[in-house]
């Protein structure tokens, strides 16, 4: 007991960062593997199916994703975070659409580090 | 305080937008608001025509296309007003050359897309770095995708109709299928609207009620038809030239209703 306590002694917050990390890239998996169940597309990862997110498109979707997919579009690129700020929706919520969409072809995901960042096209937005 | 975007659009075309875009940037710049007044009416563009400007040497056209950034595109007419304390006002020209428009008409869904993300970041390149007040937008009547993406970029959409039947039911459509899904503040001017109806106020409310009920959109302002403005053939600013013009007075009102929508 007192040698385990001594081996966490001064990092127990990162240790719960690390399973709080852990936890969410398990969300967001799962996510990902209901909305493929939803739309039962078949094809898993890898086969990335690509669409063109233009507005006919944004009118097109359901209210819920296209409230996301405007928020992503003005933000260029954004954390699941950053868009639920912008929407006042769960995280949870905003990274299963993200996730969607992704799914959908309309986005594009990205991790760096421990974010997962969801954009529409990498290029520049017009400021060159 | 943040900048606005502000969208003239209509179902039809020739219902006033242009004229109603350029007094309102005019009224704005009159009042020390920094505007910018871009031309998004790629299929008909009018603005070089209207301010007999010379181009910059890039369009709108240009920036869209991703060739230049925006200030290479924005012409300084501030000159045209000639009070103190007047703010700037910047004009992006569309390319009228019959060459363009029909390049224009021929892009691709992928380069509206990246179209509506260029003008997306315009809020950021005009009002956030160039601290503008007002960007204004002139589109194109009716669904067309530059237009659309107009509207998508804005804060504000002020719809321009007349009262031709057509044009309202239209004007009805558009606005329950189109703006209400992108959630937009949208404002109806109704305009060129014949002196004998207007003369009849009960004819003006019960038509101003019939909007905000079955629409819930505030009707901001019911135009007449001038003649002077109609001889003026579209080479007057009256905000700035006649600025006592009952025109005039109209946009003035016109610009106080959009900071309450
Ligand atoms: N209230 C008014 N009284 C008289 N003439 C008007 C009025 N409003 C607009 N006009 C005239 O109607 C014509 C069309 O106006 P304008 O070009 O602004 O319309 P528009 O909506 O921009 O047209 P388009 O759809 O082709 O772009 C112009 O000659 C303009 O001066
Ligand atoms: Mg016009």
């Amino acid at each position: 007991m007192v040698t385990l306590y001594k081996s966490l002694q001064g990092k127990p917050i990162r240790v719960l960062e690390r399973i709080a990390d852990s936890l969410n890239q398990l969300n967001e998996k799962v996510d990902v593997l209901i909305e493929l169940q939803k739309h039962s597309r078949g094809g898993i990862a890898g086969e990335s199916l690509t669409d063109v997110l233009d507005v006919m498109t944004l009118l097109s979707l359901p209210d819920h994703l296209r409230k996301t997919a405007i928020t992503l579009c003005n933000l260029g690129q954004a954390t699941a975070e950053e868009i639920a700020e912008q929407t006042t929706r769960a995280r949870a919520v905003e990274s299963g659409y993200l996730n969607q969409l992704v799914l959908m072809g309309y986005l594009k995901k990205e991790r760096r580090g421990r974010k997962a960042y969801f954009y529409v096209e990498k290029e520049d937005t017009g400021e060159k | 305080m943040m900048g606005k975007i502000i969208a003239f659009h209509s179902y039809k075309g020739g219902t006033g937008k242009t004229l109603l875009s350029i007094n309102l940037a005019a009224t704005y710049a009159r009042k020390g608001k920094n505007v910018c007044l871009l031309d998004l009416d790629f299929r008909a563009p009018s603005l070089q025509a209207r301010f007999k400007a010379e181009g910059s040497g890039y369009w709108l056209n240009d920036y869209l296309n991703g060739v230049c950034e925006i200030k290479k595109v924005l012409i300084d007419l501030s000159h045209l007003f000639s009070g103190n304390g007047n703010g700037k006002f910047l004009v992006g020209l569309a390319n009228p050359s019959t060459e363009a428009i029909r390049e224009m008409t021929a892009k691709d869904r992928k380069w509206e897309m990246r179209a509506l993300g260029r003008l997306l970041s315009l809020r950021n390149s005009l009002l956030n770095d160039m601290h503008l007040d007002y960007l204004i937008f002139d589109t194109s009547p009716g669904l067309q995708y530059s237009s659309i993406n107009a509207i998508v970029a804005a804060d504000v959409a002020l719809v321009v109709t007349s009262l031709d039947t057509s044009d309202i039911k239209g004007t009805q459509r558009m606005t329950s299928e189109l703006y209400d899904l992108f959630e937009k503040k949208t404002g109806i001017v109704v305009n060129k609207v014949l002196a004998d109806i207007l003369s009849s106020t009960a004819g003006k409310e019960n038509f101003s009620e019939h909007f905000h009920n079955t629409h819930n959109l505030p009707v901001l302002d019911t135009i007449p038809c001038f003649c002077d403005v109609l001889r003026a053939g579209g080479t007057c600013i009256f905000a700035e030239e006649k600025p006592e013009h009952a025109f005039a007075k109209t946009v003035e009102r016109i610009a106080q209703k959009i900071e309450k929508l």
